[in-house]
């Protein structure tokens, strides 16, 4: 055996298989990343290339087994893992009956991670092919999030993103150890629902559990109790489903799937890994109810159980039996009677469909057909008779999932008494309720545990306006007969509870102000009780928990979401993490100044203002007041020498404005300030509305965050509290947007005032006080320019030619600083920009005939300074557009039409020059004003000269943004979003530059400039990812800042997770980098002062000595 | 016709006429004896002998007593007019020594490319040191052959000289040139250039 290393580009390995010799092949090659193991058989090593033979003739398994042993020995040599490194086998078998044998030699070598293939083949016995990857990381472009219908047609693009990537992923967009550091991502899911969140085990083998939840968003995932970090998740919900309420989730101990429903699409997930099992869609008829088949048939193979599936259509109900593997229907039963199905439930031997027979004056009875669980016939049907109480599937408490014995529960209407049914029997407990809290019963909920064997106990939980209280009962499974056994005490303000089984065993955790405690459903004594100090007014509206014994006392975790949307975990009363779920859906962000700076600030301006005697008295007086920092900071002061020098930053950057505090906005009416400078920790949330709310805007103003409102009013947030404060507007007008009037004025921002933007267009109220011109859009697709006098007729108007509608306008950012107002070339003249802060770039889309039109507008006079069409633009892709400097740049979805077009998605940049000239300013030459009022004449604005070149890419860009830095030295880089892949990209705007030169190499002068050979085919740099691993979900917008660093720009994403990073887009070049060693640095002067003092005498006295002999 | 071919040349001539072996190494590294200067090692101090401004007045008598002896030796004493001539001449050959350098240092240059390195950033710097100092010292590198008589002829070979000086400057322009040293381009004035103020502000309202 032996290796043949050839440098970086290919590694083989060979054997002495016979086969190898006479054809001439290797037994594995590995190229980068990737490792391909030809196919292998029991070749014997010691028969003669002329006449090779076969180990271990006619066992099958035997040769499996040293063929795979073969297999992992090849790819250990050329420098893969081993077995875990296998990502796909193919094997073929030559007779049929040997698959079984082969199949457990595999396990047993391969283990169960990888998806193998069985084939038949003549001649040997087994043959097996492999390929395997020597990359240990998971991959960022394999997005989780991918809709399982895309699934297998995205495969191919994937394998290839797969390839691409892996050559890659050694250079990655930063360090791994500034993972973390400079970033931070929190992965949402939403509020939990309560009845579809549990902990299960992921699999039979496993012994920790995961938490499972189908949240209010319809993404469904798994979180780790341990840390709270995110394993795996999707979303579920579709665009084509009906609104259905809540979605569904089950699952089961000893199952390997969770089963999901939403709206009418159902789907099985691998638990451990999130991998799609099967799904299905029902058109137009929604999933009313799912469980999941807890009893085994005898015929069962597998580890997945059943799903049994109500199906609710328009006019009849459906209960389906789906097969745990494969998803097929196994039987079907049909009711057409035109009630209302409810539930279905499964006991021990049947399978029971509830559902809700209309009766008069609009009361229910309730229906329970029990069908046979192998076959789905109908074995009995029972109604009982709930006239009066129920009068829809709102007023059914509970029906029982597979417990021992499943139940119904409801009550009547004066919430006097309690009613249950066991279901299978017709008879009904009627149980008085004693409320002794003198306060009206606001809501019931039912308690009972899941699982087929555990004790028939459940508990009902009382809520009252201020507390609550519950009962406990049992049932008697030969009579049916329910008893009440105990009872938990009332207790002022919060309670929830959480049911949860070991074994046969019931316990039931409580979770109030105070304390957790756990009871055991047999008896009312205390098992296990914690102080917990969660006495917030936010209170907890469900929990789930998971109880462990441990000899005579139990261990428990609460998990709990409260009313604010953080989901919590309770560890034995410890609160171990919290996930602020209603983060999610943020509509607005924006920074805030720390309150210090802003002081500073504050000071300074008043010293500015001030005459020189007053400012230099003011002055004097700031400083000796801030003398009584000083015992601090010089206590603090070795701490930080210390810190400095041995902290993983070389420089805390905090100063430099990277760590500013971050106001978000949520739809739902919820305002959070979070930390960047720590991972984007929660500072503090306040609801600031009851409903869900349309924001505006949000602005920030020192101390203080306004949120404008679609119905013209604002909500002032204070910065650094939290407290917030509605105004409400005088006019109730309806505003689509708010006008900002904010002037850059050297590096920072001054805003003079803002207005609202009615519908159509129209500013709210004259802005006398701002000298400028207003450009505002209209709903009806127009752009529309006013004076700061009339809000009544615009003075000028675009409408867009040939039918089409304006769906985007954007301007350059309020703060964009040009460093060179020209393009040096490579002989040393200058392309001089075309630079206008007054442009607007217009996207106008007919939507019929599939044309896009694209308009720089010359936002005072409204002239059309350049246009663009596009034809075969699908309107149902996403368009971005944005503007900054002298360019701009757009992608859309293109459709071949002509000759030279192509089909895809497609970013086109264009740049804007004075003239096409080189060292020439155009017609305006040296002037330094220019007026766009006139249209002809001396100053008035010349047109562009605009060089454009389209690229094309692989993905959608829903949208886009351009770093900001504080003078614009540095490199912009276009952030763009990647919807289809969860990912930022920030593409270099070297990299998209137009004038590289097309079907030629450069010119040496073109070389001297940075320009490379023009390719149509614009591939994302596995460098360029913003995001690099992070699987960042459903981002609606990107905002960039400038900080004091000039090679640094802060980014942050919104609208379904939150995400922040530091961009560095012509690297850190103003920071010390980790390499830097401060304590290097301190010994190297220590240790020369130390050898000056100790040689200075000897030198002197040498120079002495000298003088001496000398003469 | 025949003759009698001519006698042997005497034995002074031919020792006349072959001289005697150079010296060996070893010879020529034996010391002369005190007071005694070898041809030779005078011949080849001659031409910092000939530019003796630092040195002190006494030793100058004894450069002239050497050049006595020398034009001793010759068989007429010169005249004041040819001393001149021959002094002019001296005064051409100064004044085209730059000359001399052209060609090398233009070679030199182009070959060391265009490239900022320190070799050629210090070339560069030599190449321009030569010459700015050459002129500093015009005058005095002619001090030695000014005489009243010639004052009026040596103002053409001053001129030459500095036009020599001056090429070789032109030279270290040229070459400073080609590195991209000299303001010469619009890019290097762009950062003077300020960017076109438009006298309307518009602003806008898009989200």
């Amino acid at each position: 055996m032996s290796l043949e290393a050839n440098s970086e580009a290919k590694r083989f390995y060979s054997t002495s298989s016979p086969w190898e010799a006479r054809i001439g092949y290797y037994r594995a090659v590995r190229r980068g990343q990737h490792i391909f193991v030809s196919g292998s058989t029991a070749a014997d090593p010691d028969s003669p290339p002329e006449a090779p033979r076969v180990r271990y003739p006619g066992d099958a398994r035997q040769q499996a087994r040293v063929t795979l042993e073969e297999i992992i020995q090849a790819i250990q040599a050329v420098g893969g893992k081993g077995a875990e490194s296998v990502v796909r086998c193919r094997m073929f078998v030559s007779r049929k009956e040997d698959c079984g044998v082969v199949g457990e030699a595999f396990r047993e070598i391969l283990g169960k991670q990888n998806g193998g293939q069985l084939r038949r083949v003549r001649g040997r016995l087994v043959a097996i092919s492999i390929s395997a990857q020597s990359c240990r990381q998971h991959h960022p472009l394999l997005p989780p999030l991918l809709p399982p219908a895309c699934r297998s047609s995205t495969n191919m693009r994937l394998q290839a993103a797969l390839l691409a990537a892996a050559c890659i992923s050694p250079a990655v967009a930063i360090f791994s150890d500034e993972v973390n550091h400079i970033d931070f991502h929190h992965a949402l899911l939403g509020a939990p629902s309560s009845d579809s969140t549990f902990f299960l085990k992921p699999s039979s083998a496993s012994n920790a559990s995961l938490l499972y939840t189908l949240s209010d968003k319809l993404i469904l995932g798994a979180v780790n109790p341990r840390d709270g970090a995110l394993v795996w998740r999707h979303n579920i919900s579709r665009s084509d489903s009906p609104a259905g309420g809540a979605g569904l989730l089950r699952g089961l101990d000893g199952n390997n799937a969770v089963v999901g429903a939403a709206g009418d699409y159902i789907s099985s997930w691998s638990a451990q890994d999130g991998k799609l099992i099967w799904d299905q869609q029902f058109d137009g008829n929604n999933v009313a109810d799912i469980e999941l088949l807890e009893l085994e048939d005898v015929t069962a193979t597998s580890d997945t159980r059943d799903t049994l599936a109500l199906i609710s259509g328009k006019s009849f109900g459906s209960v389906r039996r789906f097969d745990g593997d494969s998803g097929a229907v196994k039987w079907e039963y049909i009711d057409e009677s035109g009630d209302i199905p409810f539930q279905v439930s499964s006991s021990p031997t049947e399978v029971f469909y509830i559902s809700l027979q209309s009766g008069l004056l609009k009361s229910s009875k309730i229906k329970v057909t029990a069908l046979d669980p192998i076959t789905g016939r109908q074995t009995s049907q029972q109604v009982l008779n709930t006239e009066g109480d129920i009068t829809g599937p709102e007023s059914v408490l509970f029906a029982g999932a597979n417990t021992a014995s499943p139940l119904i529960v409801w009550t009547d209407k004066a919430h006097k008494s309690l009613k249950i049914n066991v279901i299978g029997s017709k008879q009904i407990s009627s149980l008085a309720i004693d409320n002794t809290s003198g306060e009206e019963i606001r809501q019931i909920t039912v308690h009972a545990p899941h699982k087929l064997n555990s004790l028939p106990h459940f508990l009902v939980h009382y809520k009252t306006g201020s507390g609550a209280w519950a009962e406990v009962y049992h049932v008697d499974l030969k009579s049916a007969a329910v008893t009440k056994a105990y009872q938990l005490p009332y207790l002022q303000g919060q309670s929830v509870i959480a049911t949860s089984s070991i074994d046969a065993n019931v316990y039931f955790t409580r979770v109030t102000d105070s304390e957790v405690v756990v009871v055991s459903s047999a008896s009312h004594g205390i098992i296990g009780r914690w102080n917990v100090d969660a006495s917030s007014a936010d209170y907890a509206q469900a929990a789930v928990a998971e109880v462990v014994a441990k000899g005579k006392s139990v261990a428990v975790r609460a998990v709990v979401l409260r009313d604010s949307g953080d989901w919590q975990l309770i560890r034995n009363g410890q609160i171990e993490w919290t996930r602020p779920e209603a983060l999610i859906d943020a509509v607005a962000a924006t920074w805030v100044e720390a309150e210090e700076k802003e002081d500073l600030a504050h000071e300074l301006e008043v010293e500015g203002h001030d005459s020189i005697h007053g400012a230099y008295i003011h002055r004097v007086k700031r400083h000796v007041r801030d003398l009584q920092h000083l015992p601090d900071w010089l206590k603090a002061l070795p701490q930080r020498i210390v810190s400095s020098v041995l902290s993983d930053e070389v420089t805390n950057l905090d100063s430099f404005g990277v760590a500013k505090p971050v106001i978000v906005a949520t739809r739902s009416g919820r305002v959070y300030a979070l930390d960047t400078g720590r991972q984007g920790a929660v500072i503090w949330s306040v609801q600031a509305s009851e409903q869900a709310w349309d924001v505006k805007d949000i602005t920030a103003r020192p101390g203080q965050v306004i949120i404008d409102l679609s119905d013209g009013s604002y909500v002032s947030v204070n910065a650094s509290t939290g407290k917030t404060s509605t105004h409400t507007a005088l006019e109730g007008t309806k505003v689509q947007s708010i006008a900002n009037f904010v002037v850059s004025d050297g590096s920072s921002l001054v805003r003079l005032g803002g207005v609202g933007i009615r519908e159509d267009g129209s500013p709210v109220t004259p802005f006398n006080d701002i000298t400028g011109f207003l450009v505002t859009t209209s709903v009806n697709g127009r752009v529309l320019g006013w004076i700061e006098s009339d809000n009544k007729t615009p003075v000028w108007e675009f409408v867009p030619p040939s039918g089409q509608k304006a769906v985007k306008a954007t301007a350059r950012p309020a703060h964009d600083p040009v460093a060179s107002i020209g393009k040096v070339l490579g002989n040393r003249s200058v392309l001089y920009k075309y630079l206008s802060p007054n442009l607007v770039l217009v996207t106008a889309v007919n939507e019929k005939d599939h044309v896009a039109g694209l308009y720089l507008l010359d936002g005072v006079s409204g002239r059309v300074l350049h246009s663009a069409t596009q034809a075969g633009v699908d309107p149902t892709q996403p368009i971005s557009s944005v503007m900054s400097e002298n360019w701009f740049a757009y992608s859309f979805f293109g459709d071949a039409i002509g000759e030279s077009s192509a089909k895809g998605y497609q970013l086109v940049i264009s740049e804007l020059y004075e003239s096409s000239i080189a060292n020439d300013r155009g017609p305006l030459d040296a002037a330094g004003n220019y007026t766009s009022l006139h249209s002809s004449g001396a100053e008035s604005l010349p047109l562009p000269h605009v060089v454009s070149q389209s690229f094309m890419i692989t993905e959608p860009i829903s949208h886009m943004t351009v770093t900001q830095t504080r003078q614009g030295i540095t490199t912009r880089q276009l952030l763009c979003t990647l919807p289809s892949s969860n990912s930022i990209v920030g593409i270099p705007r070297p990299v998209l530059d137009p004038r590289r030169p097309v079907d030629r190499d450069p010119t040496s002068a073109e070389a001297e400039e940075g320009l490379f050979r023009y390719a149509p085919f614009l591939d994302f740099d596995g460098k360029w990812y913003l995001t690099h691993t992070r699987d960042v979900a459903g981002i609606k917008d990107v905002l960039s800042r400038p900080t004091l660093l000039e090679s640094t720009s802060l980014v942050l994403a919104y609208g379904g997770d939150i995400f922040g990073t530091r961009a560095t887009p012509s690297q850190a070049f103003d920071v010390l980098g980790k390499s830097f060693s401060k304590l290097q640095l301190v010994l190297t002067v220590v240790a020369l002062t130390g050898g000056v003092i100790f040689l200075a005498p000897v030198a002197r006295k040498k120079q002495v000595n000298l003088l001496w002999k000398a003469t | 016709m025949s003759a009698l071919p001519p006698p042997p040349p005497p034995q002074w001539v031919v020792a006349l006429n072959s001289p005697m072996p150079r010296p060996s190494k070893a010879a020529n590294s034996i010391p002369d004896p005190p007071g005694f200067t070898s041809s030779n090692a005078r011949g080849g101090k001659q031409v910092s002998l000939h530019n003796p401004t630092w040195m002190p007045r006494d030793f100058e008598h004894v450069t002239d007593m050497h050049q006595r002896q020398q034009q001793d030796k010759q068989p007429a004493t010169m005249r004041p007019e040819e001393t001149d001539t021959l002094k002019l001449k001296k005064a051409w050959e100064i004044a085209m020594a730059p000359s001399k350098q052209l060609p090398m240092q233009a070679i030199m240059m182009y070959m060391s490319g265009n490239s900022l390195q320190i070799f050629s950033i210090m070339m560069v710097l030599m190449l321009f040191k030569g010459p700015i100092q050459g002129l500093i010292n015009t005058n005095a590198a002619f001090a030695k052959y000014e005489t009243p008589s010639t004052k009026a002829r040596l103002v053409g070979v001053k001129a030459v000289y500095v036009l020599m000086q001056l090429l070789l400057f032109a030279l270290g322009v040229w070459k400073v040139n080609g590195m991209g040293l000299l303001p010469t381009t619009r890019s290097d004035w762009l950062a003077w250039e300020s960017e076109r103020q438009p006298l309307e502000r518009a602003f806008f309202a898009f989200k």
